[in-house]
């Protein structure tokens, strides 16, 4: 029998068990998958072409829709090209309240990612508890946002609103919490021996194919690159927080999920430091500050809740370009942002971790079985509406 | 045709008014609240995520909210399920797959459109990429918010569950 008749096409999605609005179009031979394609597109929403018809506050929220459950890595790099535009440097203040709620972001993102994966490999146990111990951390962004996951919280100058009284109690609390829990985790999830057959060894991405493909976030640094946006091109307050850029040798799909495991103590180790060393001052820069108007003012300095002066509404910003990078919970995010002074942007660009990821799905399921391609699909974090924007 | 059991005659088609009898008896009081009953409380979603809303849908069926307590449970295949959640935005890629999911479903089935979205569009209303679930499909329940809270997706739940109960969404024909 020759090779053509003996593979067989397998159409998995869009929908299917794992979680995912995506197509994986799989010729397999038996048991060992020879190609898989990603059929992407799905739910692709066209949200650079909106922000060219929307004023530059309003794609806030738009660009946080592409990855809900990341959430404030797309806004703060949104921001900030916007703030390189109007030359403006928030206070450092909001510097560090956009560090804390970009870190319980990170940290509620990758329990997110852990809990798909988990069902995809069949651990309800890992669903259950993954988004069980993401809800303390909403709780929190909640109370200091108001939103559950889209927070819409950085705005250009600063932040929209200040601590709440008794926050950094809730914060220990929930960072006790954790520190504890992560123990459980290894006994039931991480060191079973179920988990450890499905994840060892399975879709093994080597330090060169990473650096060649392009990987971003916790998949490269799973393979050995240290490689972070916060080390490399530091930005908001990480330049003077101490924390370590998280690697493992392995480069498989269980060193994909350490890696996520032990950013999240290392970000409960940010969280820290930044609740100990937050500067007093204002949130927001003095130039947006003095556009509200006086009674107003006297009401956002007793509550610590901006109210924006119709000014701020419609922000003109300065004709240029500019870039900004960030990590996020998946990787990289960057914004290219190119105004030609207008109340709108003339293009913007938005360069999401998991289209950088997207590549993976072809290079590592070759010549794996069919049972990896979940295991490889969730231990990607991989999220559709970002990839496909 | 015509059938004789013990002495009586009756004569017509037996398969048929035997249909027409159980059809009149499942839409016939005490037998259809116990049927609608039986249906409000087996609602399987199908596991098809259209966009990102499914992060809130998600939460929903995890600890905390815990729809599973209304016998709500998402499901792997379509043919075993009867409820089809539109989880936000709907792609026209996207609409295709989620018509032929919706034929596969056995009757009766029920369609809850989820998000600012799934009503209108929402934010990216006018994207050239989105179709309206309403154009498409007949879409029972409506949850708005962008994304809703999981506690509306339990709100959503419950309303469905009550329309079930009030017989107006299942009829069996003969």
């Amino acid at each position: 029998m020759s090779l053509e008749e003996r593979e067989l096409e397998v159409l998995i999605g869009p929908q299917h068990p794992a979680s995912g609005h995506m197509r994986l179009v799989a010729k397999i031979d038996g048991d060992i998958v020879v190609e898989l394609r990603p059929n992407i597109g799905y739910v692709h929403r066209s949200v650079e072409k909106l922000a060219e018809v929307k004023k530059y506050l309003q794609i806030i929220p738009l660009v946080e829709r592409p990855s809900l459950a990341d959430t404030t890595a797309n806004n703060l790099a949104y921001v900030m090209a916007v703030e390189k535009l109007l030359g403006i440097e928030p206070p450092p203040r909001a510097q560090y309240l956009r560090t804390l709620l970009a870190e319980i972001n990170r940290i509620h993102s990758h329990f997110y990612g852990m809990g798909i994966h988990g069902v995809m490999i069949g651990s309800s146990t890992a669903y259950m508890w993954c988004f069980g111990d993401r809800e303390p951390l909403i709780e929190l962004a909640q109370e200091l946002t108001g939103a559950r996951l889209t927070y819409s919280y950085i705005v250009p100058g600063g932040v929209r609103r200040d601590l709440p009284q008794g926050f950094e109690d809730k914060v220990e609390r929930v960072m006790r919490y954790l520190e504890n829990r992560m123990p459980d985790y290894f006994d039931i999830y991480f060191n079973n021996p179920v988990t450890r057959a499905r994840l060892e060894g399975v879709g093994v991405l080597t330090k060169e194919d990473a650096i060649k493909l392009g990987v971003t976030g916790p998949n490269l640094r799973a393979s050995g690159v240290p490689y972070d946006v916060r080390k490399a091109e530091p930005y908001a307050a990480y330049p003077e927080l101490d924390f370590d850029v998280i690697t493992e040798e392995a480069g498989d799909a269980f060193a994909r999920v350490m890696v996520r495991v032990r950013e999240i103590q290392e970000s409960i180790k940010i969280i820290r430091q930044v609740l100990k060393n937050i500067p007093d001052g204002p949130i927001l820069d003095e130039k947006y500050m003095k556009m509200i108007p006086p009674n107003l003012r006297k009401q956002v300095e007793e509550t610590g809740h901006i109210k924006f002066p119709g000014v701020f509404a419609n922000l003109r910003v300065p004709a240029g370009e500019a870039v900004a990078r960030v990590e996020g919970g998946r990787g990289e995010v960057v914004f290219h942002i190119i105004s030609d002074g207008k109340m709108s942007p003339y293009r913007m660009r938005m360069v999401t971790p998991s289209f950088r990821n997207v590549i993976l799905f072809e290079h590592l399921t070759k010549g794996a079985r069919v049972a990896d391609i979940p295991a490889i699909y969730g231990s990607l974090d991989y999220f559709p509406p970002e990839a496909d924007r | 045709m015509v059938c004789a059991l013990e002495g009586s005659m009756w004569v017509g088609n037996l398969e048929k008014a035997a249909r027409k009898a159980a059809a009149w008896l499942v839409n016939k009081t005490p037998i259809r609240s116990l049927r609608d009953w039986g249906i409000a409380f087996s609602l399987w979603p199908v596991h098809f995520t259209t966009a990102c809303c499914g992060a809130e849908f998600g939460a929903s069926a995890a600890p905390k909210f815990d729809t599973e307590r209304f016998g709500f449970l998402p499901f792997i295949a379509s043919r075993q399920c009867n409820v089809l959640f539109i989880e936000g935005t709907l792609s026209k890629k996207m609409a295709e797959a989620a018509i032929w999911v919706y034929e596969q479903m056995p009757d009766p089935k029920f369609v809850v459109a989820m998000g600012a979205c799934g009503i209108d569009g929402g934010i990216f209303w006018n994207s050239y990429n989105i179709v309206r679930p309403k154009d498409i499909l007949p879409v029972h329940v409506y949850i708005p918010g962008c994304p809703p809270r999981p506690e509306a997706v339990a709100q959503a739940i419950i309303m469905l569950q009550r329309k079930i109960r009030k017989g107006e969404l299942v009829t069996y024909e003969v």
